[in-house]
């Protein structure tokens, strides 16, 4: 992307994670194993959202994947393999005590989701906790959860309050035995943009994010409460809440510097 | 179009009515139809008007000129802000009073949108119960781009619509638009009128269909639907079974079957609701 790369302040094994000017990156890094989310990998995400959402340099994060898929969810090979199985979950599954999207760790800045291939099972996570969501045209979609006697719960519930029900119902029963294309999520409203060719995902993304970074960070996060809690309450009482996220900003001085620079026609210069 | 003259006199607004249809059309046109705080104060008037009017079955709500609807009057806000008083100790309280869902209209609503829709203008799309645009409507939320944050309109969009464009169209602002082909493949609205000057006509077309049905069905329909966004969906079935049930003995359950029967329009009851 010809841009300069910090170093990560964390130390990452299965993920990457980088800014690029304003756009802070996380990048799933296990190409060999489709992405899959071992135990070490879980534990890093939660990492890389606080480091990423902690630093004011970044105002927009882009989440990706090297190799094929975007994210094929948990490790099945370590779940089958290592004796532990499942049951090292439980009790954060119990407890609904998850860390490993920018939703559970409550990142108030905008999120993309560039979904460059295989986006399976648990993958849907990061689509369906994403404010933004963009993917390659070859990009595939299908949750196999059933089909190997999993449940889909979590990521499943999560997008049916974002998108048709139906489309969701059909992954969630067709199992692995069928895949919805990039098209259809687009056309579904599942995602927005689908990027052709492929291999332009990653440059449209950062064009994307900055984009969105030259908006009020601060009255992006506010807004972003609103319509994440648009989803927690009934219509009256959401707006309700709404109204506290909007009234929080007046006075906030990006309100007098957004008007200021849109009639000086320069760039607004946001408190960060 | 001709119709009966006003009961109220508006000057940002037009209130008519054609047939059973009744018009709510933005006249601020140098404005882009901006709403200022006598827009505010005249929706609140004009939607009551037509709520309450037996003769009026179905609202059409769009817009003078070029713009359907810009949101807030931005102008006046730096102006004047005390005029704006009012309003803003509205929105503090959630008590807003300037579209069809704020005011309890419980006669459907179609919003034709006529051109731009910015910002705050996107109210009268979420708040609709059916939408239409013309071609060249667009559609666009620049609050963050201004230093505002987006609440209400987005909230409601999101339960009714696909959540990710709506998300987009918050966080891009002012430097992305969402045209009217994308909007109605996105179910956030159902028809796109081809040629701009032909969307008034089929706006009238469409309330005019809609307005053969039965007005107080309708009405236990709307509240049913609405309601279905504030609760759970077990919950939200249990009040919609008592809308149902309140038109059970209503004598449109007996004229409707009648009139299919003898092939000609029902004779619905048509007092106020």
């Amino acid at each position: 992307m010809g841009r300069e790369t910090r170093a990560a302040v964390g130390d990452y094994e299965h993920l990457i994670v980088e800014r690029h000017g304003p756009v802070g990156w996380l990048v799933n890094n296990r190409p060999d194993q489709l992405n899959a989310m071992n135990a070490r990998m879980r534990d890093e995400f939660a990492d890389a959202w606080r480091e990423l959402d902690d630093d004011d340099a970044v105002r927009v994060i882009v989440h990706t994947g090297n190799g094929r898929a975007f994210q094929t969810g948990v490790d099945v090979a370590e779940i089958a393999s290592d004796g532990v199985g499942m049951q090292r979950y439980r009790q954060s599954v119990e407890n609904f005590d998850l860390h490993f999207t920018s939703w559970q760790q409550r990142v108030w800045k905008p999120v993309i989701t560039a979904v460059n291939g295989i986006c399976a099972g648990g993958g849907f996570h990061w689509v369906a906790d994403a404010d933004i969501v963009i993917c390659a045209s070859d990009a595939q979609f299908f949750d196999p959860h059933v089909s190997i006697g999993q449940v889909v719960s979590i990521e499943a519930i999560g997008l049916m309050r974002k998108m048709p029900v139906e489309a969701v119902m059909r992954m969630a029963f067709v199992g692995r035995y069928e895949r919805l294309s990039a098209e259809r999520a687009y056309e579904l409203g599942m995602v927005s943009e689908v990027v052709d060719p492929p291999d332009e995902l990653r440059a449209r993304a950062q064009e994307l994010a900055e984009t969105i970074a030259r908006n009020s960070p601060a009255a992006m996060a506010a807004t972003k409460r609103a319509l994440w809690g648009a989803l927690e309450l009934g219509l009256t009482d959401a707006c309700r809440a709404g109204a506290a996220e909007l009234v929080s900003m007046w006075g906030h001085p990006d309100q007098d510097e957004g008007p200021a620079a849109f009639a000086d026609k320069r760039e607004p210069r946001w408190q960060t | 179009m001709e119709g009966h003259s006003p009961l109220v006199s508006y000057s940002t607004l037009e209130v008519r009515r054609e047939g059973h249809v009744g018009w709510l059309v933005f006249d601020r046109p140098d404005r882009r139809n901006a709403m200022d705080a006598t827009m505010l104060a005249e929706l609140e008037s004009a939607w009551r008007e037509l709520d309450d009017d037996p003769v009026v079955r179905v609202i059409v709500n769009t817009g003078n000129g070029d713009a359907f609807q810009t949101g807030l009057d931005v102008a006046q806000l730096a102006r004047d802000p005390e005029a704006l008083r009012e309003q803003s100790r509205r929105t503090k309280r959630a008590e807003l009073k300037f579209t069809a869902w704020h005011n309890e209209v419980w006669k459907p609503v179609i919003a034709a949108v006529n051109g731009i829709c910015a910002g705050g203008g996107l109210h009268f799309v979420a708040d609709a119960d059916i939408v239409i645009a013309s071609s060249n409507a667009t559609f666009l939320d620049p609050h963050v781009s201004i230093g505002q944050v987006t609440a209400y309109e987005a909230i409601a969009l999101v339960r009714k619509s696909p959540m990710e464009p709506i998300c987009r169209m918050a966080f891009t602002g002012r430097h992305e638009r969402v045209d009217a082909a994308r909007a109605r493949q996105l179910g956030i609205l159902s028809e796109v009128v081809e040629s701009p000057d032909e969307l008034r006509a089929r706006a009238q077309e469409l309330a005019e269909t809609i307005a053969r049905n039965s007005p107080a069905a309708m009405a236990a329909t709307k509240r049913a639907l609405w309601g279905a966004l504030e609760l759970g969906l077990t919950d939200a079935c249990r009040a919609g079974a008592h809308e149902l049930m309140s038109m059970w003995g209503h004598p449109d359950q007996t004229e409707g079957p009648a009139a299919w029967a003898e092939k000609r329009e029902p004779q619905w009851v048509t007092t106020s609701i």
